[in-house]
C-alpha cells in the first residue's frame, strides 16, 4: 500500500475518532430533568433504599436523583463545602452542630434502623443474646486472649460514631489493641473483612441483609446482639443554607425531604424489605417513641408544606 | 460453594448480562470512552505540538523543561484527582465554574494525566529520530512548514505510540475520576469506579462484566499498537 | 570570475584543527575531485560549503558572493550526497519529489521531472517502493536522484559509492559526468579512491591532515605531482 493511502486511511480513523468522541459528549446519558445531588452515608446506599425510591422521586418530581456515597464525616464536609444539595445523614450530634453553625437551615428526623452485632457462628466471645455495651466487653477480652478480632468502619461516619459511644460506655479503650482493626471504609466492604478476617463488626441490619442476598453462604457471620436500644440508630434530613449556599439546588433538596416524610415516603420506607425482613422503620413526626428528643416546631412547619403543596 | 466456583459462577452471569444488552452498562461504558478519549485527543492537542518544539528548538533551560515533563509522567492519578477537586469545589478558587461531580471534571483531571505522556514520549520519539535528518532537510532547502510535516511522518510511530499510552493511562484510571465526579450513576460513573462500587457492594458478576469490558478496549487497543510495530520493523533489508 | 572560491579556511574542533588554511578556485562547469585520508578535513570542507557548519576563519565565495553559516541563500543552487543518506519513510518517488515541493513546485512539473530522474538512476522499477526498504545502492541513487532533480549549479559528493558494487558505481559516475557534461553541473566529488578520481575529475586536491597539499588539473596531479607527499599518497606508500 502506497504512503499516500495509507496516510489517508490514517487521516479518516482519526476523524472519524474525534467525531465520535464529540458525538458521545452530545449522547450523554439522561441529561433532560435537573440533578439533585444527595450527600448520604454508605448505609443508605448499600442497603439498596436509595436506589428503591429513586424511581419514585424521580417521576413524581421530575428530578434525576444522585448521591454521594461518604461517610458522615465526609458527607458534611461535602455539604459544608457547597457541593452536594442535601444531607441524608446518621449523626445526631455533629447533625445539630451543623445546623448550630448556620450552615444548615433544618433538621429533622426522619427514620431509624438498628444496628446489629455480627460474629462468627461458633461466637467465641460468647456475645449471644447479651445487650451491646456487655457485648463489647466481652469481645474486648476475647480479643486480648487472643482467640477473635473486631474490625471497625474507622471512617469518620455515623456508624463509626455509635461505635465509640458503645466501646466508651463498654469503658474498653481500643487504642493500639491488637485485635482491633480499623478498615477505614464503608459499611459493605468492612463486614467484608470481617468475614475474611472471621472476627465481629456492628453494622446496621439494612447492609447485612443485602450482603446476606448479594454474597449467600460466602457470607459466614451471623446475628448476635440486636434490640438493643443502645442500637437504634435515627437518620436525619438537612436543609443547606439557601443564602450561603446560593448555587445548590435548594428547592429541589426542599422536594426531596417533603418526598421523604411526606405520607407515601414515608409508606416507602416501611414497605422497603430484603428477604422479607423490614429494614428501616419510619419515625417522623414522633421521635418521642424511640426516646429522642420532640421536633415539634420543625414538624409543624414541615406538615404546613407538605399541606401546601399537596402532599398530606 | 469453592472460591474457583465463585469466579466461575460470578463469570458465567457476568457473560449473561453483557448479552442481554444492559443500558446502565451501555451508558457506564460510553461515559468511560467519552471522558478517556477526550483527555486524550486534548492532551494529544497540546502535547503534540510542545513536544515538538521543545524537542527541536535549543533554548535555555531545555533539560529542565525535559525533566520537569518526563517527571510529571508519574504524576499519581490520585494526587491529581486531589488537586482537582480542591479546585473545582464550590468552596474553592474555581468553584464559581460548578464543574465538580461532572463528567467535564473527569475529563479535565485525566488531562492533566494525558498530557505529560503524550508531551514526553513525543520528545523522546523527535529526539531519537536520526541526527543526520536535520543536515538532510537542510542541504535540501526545506522550508520551515516542510520540516515539521516530514519530521511529523518520520516519527509517525512515536506519536501514536504515544497517545496510545496515554488512553491507557486514562482508560484504566480510577482515583482521580472517583474524586472529582462522584461516581453518581447515570451521570460520572465510568467502567473503573463502577468495578470498585459493585465489588464493594459484593454484586460480583456485574463488575466482572464491568471488568471485561474494560479488558477488551485495553487489549485492543494495545494489540493495535503492537500491530502498527511490527510493521514498521517489517521493513530495513540490507 | 571563478565559479567557487575558498580562502584560507581553516576550521578546527575542540583542539584538533580538521582545515587549515585551504585555499583553491574552480571555475563553472568543473568537475573537482577531493582525496585524500580518511579524518584529512574532506567532509569538513564539503558541509562548509553546502553551509551546514561554519569556518572558524577564512571565506567562501559561491559566484563571488561570501557564504555564510545559515540562513544560506545560496543553499537553492547547491545538492549534495551525503556518504550514507538518510532518506525519508515514503515512497522512493515521494523522496525525489520532496526536493521539488520544498521549492513550492506541484503537480504535473513534479511528476514529470521526478519521472525523468527516476529513468535516469534506473529506478524505475523502484517507484512505489519505501526508500527505507532499498539496498544501499539503490538508496545512494535515490539520494543522488533527490539532490539532482532540481539542478543545482553546484552538486556536492561525500564519499557517493564507497561501498557500492560495480554496477551502482558506474551508474553514478556516468550520471554525474552527464550532468556535468550535458547541463554544466559543477561537481566536487570527495573518494578515497584514486582510481575513480583519475576516471572523472578534470581538477584534483588532495587534503593531508587539514592542509590543501596539491592542487591542478587531473593529469598533472597524477603524472607529475609538485609535493612529494602527493606522489607518496597516489602510490600507496602513504602511512597514516
Amino acid at each position: 500500500m502506497s504512503s499516500q493511502k495509507h496516510n489517508q486511511i490514517f487521516a479518516v480513523v482519526v476523524i472519524a475518532i474525534v467525531v465520535a468522541t464529540a458525538a458521545l459528549a452530545y449522547y450523554g446519558w439522561p441529561m433532560g430533568p435537573q440533578r439533585l445531588i444527595i450527600a448520604t452515608t454508605t448505609s443508605t446506599v448499600d442497603s439498596g433504599l436509595l436506589d428503591y425510591l429513586k424511581p419514585y422521586f424521580d417521576n413524581k418530581f421530575n428530578v434525576n436523583m444522585t448521591w454521594l456515597y461518604l461517610g458522615t464525616g465526609q458527607a458534611l464536609q461535602v455539604a459544608a463545602s457547597g457541593d452536594a444539595d442535601v444531607l441524608l445523614v446518621h449523626d445526631r450530634v455533629r447533625e445539630d452542630a451543623f445546623v448550630a453553625s448556620g450552615n444548615g437551615t433544618l433538621r429533622v428526623t426522619v427514620m431509624y434502623n438498628d444496628f446489629i452485632i455480627i460474629g462468627p457462628p461458633n461466637d467465641p466471645a460468647g456475645i449471644a443474646g447479651e445487650n451491646a455495651t456487655d457485648a463489647l466487653l466481652k469481645i474486648s477480652q476475647a480479643g486480648h486472649d487472643g482467640t477473635t478480632v473486631f474490625v471497625s468502619r474507622g471512617d469518620g461516619s455515623g456508624t463509626n460514631a455509635l461505635e465509640n459511644r458503645l466501646w466508651k460506655a463498654a469503658g474498653v479503650n481500643t487504642t493500639g489493641a491488637l485485635w482491633y482493626e480499623s478498615a477505614g471504609q464503608g459499611m459493605a466492604p468492612t463486614i467484608r473483612i470481617a468475614n475474611e478476617h472471621i472476627g465481629y463488626t456492628i453494622s446496621d441490619r439494612a447492609t447485612f441483609l443485602t450482603l446476606q442476598s448479594t454474597m449467600n453462604t460466602t457470607l459466614n457471620l451471623v446475628v448476635l446482639c440486636e434490640n438493643d436500644s443502645a442500637l437504634l440508630n435515627p437518620y436525619g434530613i438537612l436543609l443547606l443554607n439557601p443564602i450561603k449556599y446560593f448555587y445548590i439546588k435548594s428547592d429541589l433538596a426542599t422536594d426531596f425531604l417533603l418526598f421523604m416524610v411526606s405520607p407515601q415516603g414515608q409508606s416507602l420506607i416501611n414497605n422497603y424489605t430484603i428477604n422479607g425482613k423490614q429494614l428501616f422503620f419510619p419515625v417522623y413526626g414522633h421521635p418521642e417513641t424511640i426516646g429522642l428528643p420532640s421536633e415539634n416546631a420543625t414538624v409543624n412547619y414541615l406538615n404546613s408544606l407538605l399541606k401546601s403543596r399537596g402532599l398530606e | 460453594m469453592s472460591g474457583f466456583e465463585i469466579i466461575v459462577e460470578g463469570f458465567i452471569k457476568a457473560l449473561q448480562i453483557l448479552f442481554s444488552g444492559d443500558q446502565e452498562i451501555l451508558g457506564i461504558t460510553l461515559l468511560s470512552l467519552r471522558v478517556s478519549l477526550t483527555a486524550t485527543l486534548l492532551g494529544a492537542a497540546f502535547g503534540i505540538p510542545l513536544g515538538f518544539l521543545v524537542a527541536r528548538k535549543d533554548f535555555h533551560g531545555k533539560s529542565v523543561i525535559t525533566a520537569v515533563i518526563n517527571t510529571l509522567m508519574g504524576l499519581p492519578p490520585v494526587v491529581v484527582g486531589l488537586v482537582v477537586y480542591l479546585f473545582l469545589s464550590a468552596s474553592g478558587p474555581l468553584g464559581f465554574l460548578r464543574l465538580l461531580y461532572t463528567p467535564e471534571a473527569m475529563i479535565i483531571a485525566q488531562m492533566i494525566l494525558t498530557f505529560p505522556i503524550v508531551c514526553g514520549i513525543t520528545i523522546s520519539a523527535i529526539l531519537s529520530l536520526n541526527p543526520k535528518l536535520k543536515d538532510t532537510l537542510a542541504s535540501l532547502s526545506a522550508p520551515r512548514s516542510w520540516e515539521a510535516r516530514v519530521l511529523l511522518n518520520e516519527s509517525k510511530l512515536g506519536l501514536i505510540t504515544a497517545i496510545i499510552a496515554a488512553f491507557g493511562a486514562a482508560i484504566s484510571e480510577v482515583g482521580a475520576i472517583m474524586m472529582v465526579g462522584g461516581n453518581l450513576l447515570g451521570y460520572t460513573r465510568a467502567l473503573t469506579t463502577a468495578i470498585m462500587l459493585y465489588t464493594n457492594m459484593g454484586e460480583f458478576a456485574t463488575a466482572i462484566a464491568l471488568g471485561i469490558i474494560l479488558l477488551l478496549i485495553a487489549f485492543s487497543v494495545n494489540l493495535f499498537l503492537t500491530y502498527l510495530q511490527m510493521r514498521s520493523r517489517v521493513r530495513r533489508t540490507t | 570570475m571563478s565559479f567557487l572560491e575558498c580562502r584560507a579556511v581553516s576550521k578546527s574542533y575542540g583542539g584538533k584543527h580538521a582545515l587549515k588554511g585551504v585555499t583553491f578556485e574552480i571555475k563553472d562547469g568543473d568537475l573537482l575531485s577531493v582525496v585524500g585520508a580518511s579524518g584529512s578535513g574532506k567532509t569538513t570542507l564539503l558541509r562548509i560549503i553546502d553551509g551546514l557548519e561554519k569556518a572558524d576563519s577564512g571565506e567562501v565565495l559561491l559566484k563571488g558572493k561570501k557564504i555564510f553559516g545559515e540562513p544560506f541563500p545560496h543553499r537553492k543552487m547547491i545538492g549534495m550526497v551525503f556518504q550514507n543518506p538518510v532518506l525519508f519513510n515514503t515512497t522512493v518517488f515521494n523522496n525525489i519529489a520532496y526536493s521539488l515541493r520544498f521549492r513550492g513546485e506541484e503537480g504535473e512539473t513534479i511528476n514529470k521531472r521526478v519521472d525523468g530522474m527516476l529513468r535516469l538512476l534506473r529506478l524505475h522499477d523502484l517507484r512505489a517502493r519505501n526508500a527505507l526498504t532499498l539496498s544501499g545502492g539503490e538508496a545512494q541513487r535515490v539520494a543522488l536522484a533527490r539532490a539532482l532533480v532540481y539542478d543545482p549549479d553546484l552538486l556536492l559528493l561525500d564519499e557517493p559509492t564507497a561501498n557500492l558494487d560495480p554496477y551502482n558505481v558506474s551508474i553514478i559516475e556516468e550520471v554525474l559526468q552527464r550532468s556535468n557534461r550535458e547541463r554544466r553541473t559543477t561537481v566536487i566529488v570527495v573518494t578515497h579512491n584514486i582510481f575513480q578520481a583519475k576516471r572523472l575529475a578534470r581538477k584534483v586536491a588532495f587534503l593531508l591532515e587539514g592542509e590543501l597539499v596539491e592542487f591542478g588539473d587531473s593529469a598533472t596531479f597524477f603524472e607529475s605531482p609538485r609535493d612529494p607527499r602527493t606522489l607518496s599518497f597516489i602510490r600507496g606508500e602513504m602511512v597514516y
